[in-house]
């Protein structure tokens, strides 16, 4: 439910700056902070998720299905391999904030290449100033997962 | 090692992801496809209501503040603009009216000044012919000298300021005090009426007042020289240092009417 207040914030604002600014991947932000934090048994609900999420994502604004979907889910796959192939050890807030952050680069490196939107256009300039806002994003998903990892050895 | 879950997570994952390569693949000959799209968008437009009117009203107050910036800039080259072009009619009028006043201006020569009539009148060789009518103004170095008091064809008689009959009008440009401008007969130009107490001082402009069109306000005649009598009803007499020099007369000026007035 709560992914689906994620994907509603980020389609609004979207529409809020349509044609200034690429909107950062609010939606794959709190997906990546459910696969690092919660019960590991959630992972297959995230992936129907990102499916879904990404889906609809290319419902309402490229028209082309699968685009984003395979993005998301691609994503999503890449977290779970990545934290499960890491030992609890390794699991460091650095590992958190890489995982976010490619969960912020990886669409918008893909978004370069809608047609119409992305190489031709203004893509490059909305590729960067995308990135402006993915690393304080990244931040704000490494104090969230800190705090929750500190509230769970409470 | 392969747990039960996470092998469970990549089935599920490969499967998600296929399905999303066979959409990718298919989307193109979907035939439902733009109906899927648009029926998509149109429950999506309640929910994004308030962010299209949020969108709408930034872009207004965008423009708004665009605008106005822009009506200031405008405004104040208006401004700058409209100064500058009061300063040139200023200085247009200031030009009309000097060139008024130059073709108003006729010059004269004094022909008689009778010795039993010395500080009373000149005649001048400028008379009806040339535009010259009684009680036009006559000037000497730009102040007043006296005004003509009878004119022949080719001269006129100009009574001097320093005339004991000539009364003239005046005020004092300081202050505002009204007085009457009059000769003793002997050289001398009194300034009359003047109500004691108004702080009068040595040095202040005396010029005529309005008197009527042939005589017009503010010619210069001279300035405060000195205090002569105070009357017992409370009235001052003060000697005027007149601007023009009555007792070096050969050349002087006469403002004659403008056509306009002449009608």
């Amino acid at each position: 439910m709560s992914h689906a207040v994620f994907w509603i914030l980020q389609d609004m604002l979207a529409v809020l700056t349509a044609d200034a600014l690429q909107v950062s991947e609010i939606f794959l932000l709190s997906l990546t902070y459910s696969l690092l934090t919660k019960d590991r048994s959630a992972g297959v609900g995230v992936i129907w998720a990102a499916f879904a999420g990404g889906l609809l994502w290319d419902l309402r604004w490229i028209g082309i299905p699968g685009f984003f979907t395979l993005s998301y889910v691609g994503v999503v796959l890449l977290v779970i391999w990545v934290w499960n192939a890491l030992p609890l050890s390794g699991r460091t807030s650095s590992v958190v904030f890489f995982l976010f952050w490619t969960a912020q680069l990886l669409p918008s490196v893909l978004f370069l290449l809608v047609p119409g939107r992305g190489l031709g256009g203004a893509g490059w300039t909305l590729f960067a100033a995308r990135q402006m806002f993915a690393v304080p994003l990244s931040l704000l998903g490494v104090f969230f997962c800190e705090r929750h990892k500190k509230n769970q050895n409470n | 090692m392969f747990t039960r879950r996470m092998t469970l997570e990549w089935v599920h994952g490969a499967a998600a992801f296929a399905l999303g390569l066979v959409l990718l693949g298919a989307s193109p000959n979907f035939p439902f496809l733009r109906t899927l799209v648009d029926l998509w968008g149109n429950v999506l437009a309640v929910l994004e209501y308030p962010a299209v009117m949020s969108r709408e009203f930034l872009k207004d107050l965008y423009f708004w503040s665009r605008d106005r910036n822009g009506l200031r800039r405008q405004l104040e080259f208006l401004q700058d603009e409209n100064a500058k072009l009061q300063i040139t009619n200023s200085v247009l009028l200031a030009e009309q009216i000097k060139a008024e006043l130059n073709a108003r201006m006729e010059d004269a020569r004094v022909t008689l000044r009778e010795p039993h009539g010395w500080w009373s009148e000149v005649r001048i060789n400028k008379g009806q012919n040339d535009g010259i009518i009684v009680g036009l103004p006559v000037f000497q170095n730009g102040f007043l000298a006296g005004r003509v008091n009878s004119v022949s064809s080719f001269s006129s008689w100009v009574e001097l300021l320093t005339s004991s009959s000539l009364m003239i009008p005046a005020v004092i440009e300081e202050m505002r005090e009204l007085g009457v401008v009059v000769g003793d007969g002997e050289g001398s130009v009194l300034l009359t009426y003047i109500p004691k107490g108004r702080g009068v001082e040595p040095g202040m402009k005396v010029s005529t007042a309005l008197v009527s069109e042939i005589l017009p306000p503010g010619i210069p005649i001279g300035t405060i020289e000195s205090e002569v009598t105070a009357s017992d009803s409370g009235y001052m007499t003060y000697k005027i240092n007149p601007g023009a020099a009555a007792s070096t007369l050969y050349g002087v000026s006469v403002l004659k009417h403008s056509r306009e007035t002449m009608r």
